[in-house]
């Protein structure tokens, strides 16, 4: 089979890369596979949203950045630490979504595709230049100690706190596969993904299911924006590029293939360090996405055999 | 009854263009073209919405022509005057090469696609400090015509001419047929012979020519390009929110949004001066939620009674 060779080259490819980037530079490889624990853990709501609602959520990046602000804001009124704010901002975050979706995204999940991606394109709007106007573009940013956390190897030193990333990414990877396979709510949510009406004729309430797995995949992202914070200093449009990386890493896993934006993420975490180490071509880094979109969906594109809405997670 | 009316209100509207440099100061003249630019931009982006495809890469291509236009002045010499068809043209020839292997893409791949475009232009510009200067920008020593507020006038209208003429040539050409067909139901217009690669890179090098003829007047006109000046978001946001607003899939649609919004900026531009965007975002979701077809469909239904179009 055409899928099974292919992922066999490209583990054998990667194994082969990350073996020469270790000989060569380690930090290049740990920093690569921090930064794609954060895409990951960022893009695997969207592919959520996107393999059972349908829906290209084009406001993803901004409701990381509205939790990210909340959590800033609620953490500098009431001094506590983020780590404590994750459960809350997911929830506050996840009632947010639930707003939004039935008061918008509902109505449109009958009017044609283009229009939802309108749609999501002006609530993201609405929401970084709403943040623009209440707080300003002033960059924000909470310093914390455990963040600067490192460890040594011999005589590398390097970051260990970004870890928290990547296990984030394979909780929510493998928490959304066994919630998906093995609960009654998560087994309906498949069912609509992969056919809305005949779900509804066996007695599913397929907006009901939209509604849950949206407000589901923003309680992700809500996670991820109080996470976010620990690390990154914060601003309107810091949520903007991670709607369009998260998306790649989507279609280039698979629309419905979860635990392989895991893999997509590892290629464009370990890509971008890989350019980041050097000098010249550091600010080139921030291309590799678009490459790789371009490059993965046209070679699915050109050969038919290869669908792009593959196996479901 | 109607038509004649449409007659006497472009007469009008005609007359003021053309009377406004000799009438108006440097304010208004400024406002209008302002209103001209994203006008024709919100016409383009309209163009290759007929044919389905939502593009949110207006920027990406008027950045483009900007930079294009404001290097071949500064690099190679060229005219002002002249660097301005030479922005269309390289626009033009790298919406070809991009089309070729964006347009295999549909719907929301294509649109995702077009909307890392501005990001990606952005990044090269960036990166390639020598000879585009980087994140700080080009200069250049004088505008054009002298920085003459009447002959920019003229230069920007022309521009708005261009789109209106292209547009106009899409409505009545079988480009129009070709291009409805294609929204409506692919497979169909495939069955029917209609070759559907080929009109929609005709549609995105059409529509991105004019961007990057845009972004060389608008470039020209202010003498100075920065990555976050020309490629800046207002590009896609503003023209998009106006064809949706004045009525998508029409020439007068994307005219009437302009005048509107564009008057509507001036004033909100004062009273918010940052983060007045907002209020073009909740523009959008309020006319994708309750009204598709814009003010001009509400103004149809009310005219005859609900009844569709009779061609």
């Amino acid at each position: 089979m055409a899928v099974t060779r292919r992922t066999g080259i490209l583990i054998v490819l990667c194994i082969a890369a990350a073996a020469i980037i270790i000989a060569w530079r380690p930090t290049v490889l740990i920093y690569g596979i921090q930064q794609a624990g954060l895409y990951a853990a960022i893009a695997i709501p969207m592919g959520l949203v996107l393999g059972i609602v349908h829906i290209v959520n084009l406001a993803h990046g901004e409701f990381m950045m509205v939790a990210a602000y909340a959590t800033y804001f609620a953490c500098k009124a009431l001094g506590m630490d983020p780590l404590l704010a994750v459960l809350p901002a997911a929830a506050v975050t996840a009632g947010f979504g639930w707003i939004v979706f039935q008061l918008t995204i509902k109505r449109a999940l009958k009017a044609p595709e283009l229009n939802q991606l309108i749609l999501t394109f002006g609530l993201g709007i609405v929401m970084s230049q709403g943040v623009n106007l209440l707080f300003t573009s002033q960059t924000r940013k909470i310093s914390l100690d455990y963040v600067s956390a490192s460890m040594d190897i011999g005589d590398l030193s390097f970051g260990i706190w970004s870890f928290v990333f990547v296990a984030v990414a394979v909780v929510y990877a493998y928490g959304l596969k066994f919630f998906l396979t093995r609960t009654t709510l998560g087994k309906a949510a498949l069912a609509v993904g992969q056919n809305p009406r005949g779900a509804a004729i066996v007695g599913i309430d397929v907006n009901r299911v939209y509604g849950i797995v949206f407000a589901l995949a923003l309680a992700l992202v809500g996670g991820m924006g109080a996470l976010f914070i620990t690390k990154a200093a914060i601003f309107p449009m810091v949520g903007a590029p991670f709607t369009m990386k998260s998306f790649c890493l989507v279609a280039v896993a698979g629309i419905g293939n979860i635990p392989g934006i895991l893999g997509a993420s590892v290629l464009l975490g370990l890509s971008e360090s890989i350019l980041r180490a050097f000098r010249e071509t550091r600010g080139w880094a921030d291309i590799v996405f678009f490459v790789l979109i371009i490059v993965v969906i046209l070679g699915r594109s050109l050969k038919w055999s290869f669908p792009l809405k593959g196996r479901k997670a | 009854m109607n038509r004649n009316l449409a007659r006497i209100l472009a007469a009008l509207a005609g007359a003021v263009m053309v009377t406004l440099p000799a009438l108006a100061g440097a304010y208004p003249l400024q406002v209008a073209r302002n209103i001209m630019l994203y006008m024709a931009l919100a016409v383009t982006w309209d163009m290759l919405l007929r044919s389905g495809q939502i593009s949110f890469g207006i920027a990406g291509l008027f950045g483009l022509g900007a930079y294009a236009s404001i290097l071949a002045v500064l690099r190679a010499g060229m005219p002002a005057l002249l660097s301005i068809p030479f922005a269309a043209l390289l626009s033009g020839v790298v919406a070809l090469i991009i089309g070729f292997l964006i347009l295999r893409l549909r719907a929301m791949y294509f649109s995702i696609v077009t909307l890392a475009l501005a990001e990606i232009f952005r990044i090269v510009i960036q990166n390639l400090v020598d000879f585009t200067g980087g994140p700080e920008g080009v200069i250049m020593k004088g505008r054009i015509f002298g920085g003459s507020d009447s002959g920019i006038y003229w230069l920007t209208l022309c521009g708005l001419f261009v789109a209106l003429g292209a547009s106009y040539w899409f409505e009545k050409s079988k480009i129009h047929f070709a291009l409805t067909a294609i929204r409506n139901n692919e497979v169909s217009a495939r069955t029917s012979g209609v070759d559907i690669f080929r009109w929609l890179l005709l549609a995105f090098v059409v529509t991105s020519t004019i961007q990057g003829f845009l972004g060389g007047i608008y470039v020209q006109s202010y003498g100075f390009a920065t990555p976050d000046s020309v490629f800046s978001a207002d590009f896609t946001l503003l023209p998009l929110a106006m064809a949706l607003l004045g009525g998508i899939h029409s020439t007068v649609g994307p005219i009437l949004g302009a005048v509107l919004l564009g008057l509507a900026s001036e004033y909100l531009k004062l009273q918010i001066p940052y983060g007045h965007l907002v209020v073009y975002g909740i523009i959008i979701i309020i006319v994708i939620l309750f009204m598709p077809q814009g003010l001009l469909g509400l103004f149809r239904k009310a005219t005859r009674g609900g009844k569709g179009r009779a061609s």
